[in-house]
């Protein structure tokens, strides 16, 4: 667990302070995050108090003003924020920026502090490769996180990691950053969470019992759904094989702009909706074709777009519901789903 | 059929009798339409053309957009642009349209650009992308209810920017 979870708000930003100016801009937004209470020792199975967690994702938000994507992530804080149960903290997987710019992470930020409730983030590629997340941690501070709430352990890594194919190559900064921004891009190759955060998964839950309820978020999919996009994470069958322990382990993740629910061993999967765009469906078979959305109407801006949220119940079953801005569900999704 | 109907289909039947019969007896006349290098050429020209509109498709025309969207947004290799469906009715447009205006729509509507030529080069090239990447799908005029698929390509690594082509992998 981060040191910054047992922290107050106050120490928080005591210490995230010193990370220069632009976390001072983040403290003056009032960006709540890490803020989510800690249950010490309250984890396992039986101990779950039921709650309500919300998501959103993959904004994608460009420099120039009153953008669409702009109105589109505010009505998904509008959304939560009417949300009744309220959640009780939003979790965002990534890509609040399109282009990895500053003046972009501030602006989501800026947005993204009109939440009701306290809020976690993740890193995505167009966050990051810019300045290889350095106004990202300014902000955001530690991109790998865990936290108790409730009788659930949650967990937060950054899995859009490559190799580096910019230094032999003799890339600039905004090169290296227009490679990453092409989903089908030649150059990149696999992303991955690797050793670093490996080693820091295996720290993490090392002392938890099998019944601990498991929650975990990452960008890009712990499942191999297509990789030429990156629908992937390289190094989650070792994450999987870390978390093998478990009774039950849910995985959320962005990335994918889409619904979609996958299986495997003790690991649901649920890919999310961002507020910017949908993608396609890659030509993959799905083990659970029902989780697919219907094809979003390109004359509506805002169909296949939304958010979602997640009521966890007492024996630590989900059910899992999409909050989409257009009519895009399929009948079997429209109430929700159980992970 | 009138006489004169029937007249003009004898003399065609005709025609072509004759032609076939000259063809067979000379076979110096019936050689292969194209040599191994100008096939090349073409191949090359054909690709060419994909690569520029796939560059096109990924933003490099500042023209087509005023708001940062690139048609690779939407559709990374091509995906749902479902070229093989068109001409289709489109009901953003309100009448049956070929490919070309849909890309032009999506120029200047999601990405509020400024539409391309449909006869220019740039045009032909997007369109070219996008049935290249999807060769080998059945031709459905009409049928785009459901999303279609581009031609699977497996492999995170994708295709060179800079390549020999589109669609496959080294």
């Amino acid at each position: 667990m981060t040191d910054f979870d047992k922290m107050s708000r106050r120490d928080f930003f005591t210490i995230s302070g010193k990370a220069g100016l632009a976390t001072m801009v983040a403290s003056a937004v009032g960006v709540n995050f890490g803020m989510v209470q800690v249950a010490e020792a309250a984890v396992g199975k039986g101990k779950v108090t039921p709650f309500r967690f919300a998501i959103l994702t993959d904004a994608h938000l460009f420099s120039q003003p009153d953008h669409k994507f702009d109105a589109m992530l505010e009505k998904a804080v509008n959304d939560v924020n009417n949300m009744k149960p309220l959640p009780d903290f939003v979790v965002y997987t990534g890509d609040i920026a399109q282009n990895g710019k500053d003046d972009q992470l501030q602006k989501g930020m800026k947005i993204l502090s009109k939440l009701k409730m306290p809020l976690k983030v993740i890193p995505g590629e167009h966050d990051w490769y810019l300045d290889m997340g350095a106004a990202w941690r300014g902000h955001f501070g530690n991109p790998t996180w865990s936290f108790d709430h409730k009788g659930v352990h949650f967990i937060g890594m950054n899995s859009i990691l490559v190799r580096d194919f910019w230094t032999k190559a003799g890339m600039s900064a905004e090169e290296r950053m227009g490679v990453m921004e092409m989903l089908e891009s030649p150059i990149a190759g696999p992303w991955g969470v690797r050793e670093e955060q490996l080693d820091w998964l295996k720290k993490d839950v090392k002392n938890l019992k099998s019944d601990t309820p498991i929650v975990v978020f990452t960008h890009s999919p712990l499942w191999d759904y297509y990789p030429r996009w990156n629908f992937q994470t390289e190094d989650a069958p070792e994450i999987r094989g870390i978390l093998k322990k478990f009774e039950r382990v849910m995985s959320f993740h962005g990335h994918v702009h889409q619904t979609v629910y996958n299986k495997i061993g003790n690991m649901g999967s649920v890919g999310t909706l961002s507020t910017s765009w949908p993608w396609p469906y890659p030509d993959v078979k799905l083990a659970h074709p029902w989780s697919q959305m219907n094809r979003s109407d390109p004359g509506n801006f805002e169909d296949g777009e939304g958010s979602q949220y997640i009521d966890l119940e007492s024996n630590f079953t989900a059910m899992h519901h999409y909050k989409p801005f257009g009519e895009m569900l399929t009948p079997t999704m429209k109430n929700g789903f159980k992970i | 059929m009138t006489n004169n109907n029937r007249m003009n289909v004898a003399m065609g039947l005709i025609t072509s009798v004759a032609l076939f019969g000259l063809l067979a007896a000379n076979p110096a006349a019936a050689r292969e339409p194209f040599t191994k290098a100008e096939l090349e050429a073409q191949q090359k020209a054909l690709l060419d053309q994909v690569n520029h509109g796939r560059d096109l498709w990924h933003g490099t025309l500042p023209s087509m957009t005023t708001n940062g969207l690139a048609c690779g947004n939407c559709h990374p290799d091509a995906a749902a642009s479902n070229p093989q469906t068109f001409p289709k009715y489109q009901a953003n447009l309100g009448k049956v349209a070929p490919l070309r205006d849909m890309i032009n729509w999506c120029i200047m509507a999601p990405q509020m650009g400024k539409a391309l030529d449909v006869n220019g080069d740039d045009m032909i090239a997007m369109e070219a992308y996008a049935f290249y990447m999807h060769r080998g799908k059945k031709i459905e005029p009409g049928l785009a209810t459901e999303q279609t698929k581009p031609v699977v390509v497996k492999s995170g690594r994708g295709f060179p920017w800079k390549g020999s082509g589109v669609g496959y992998d080294k």
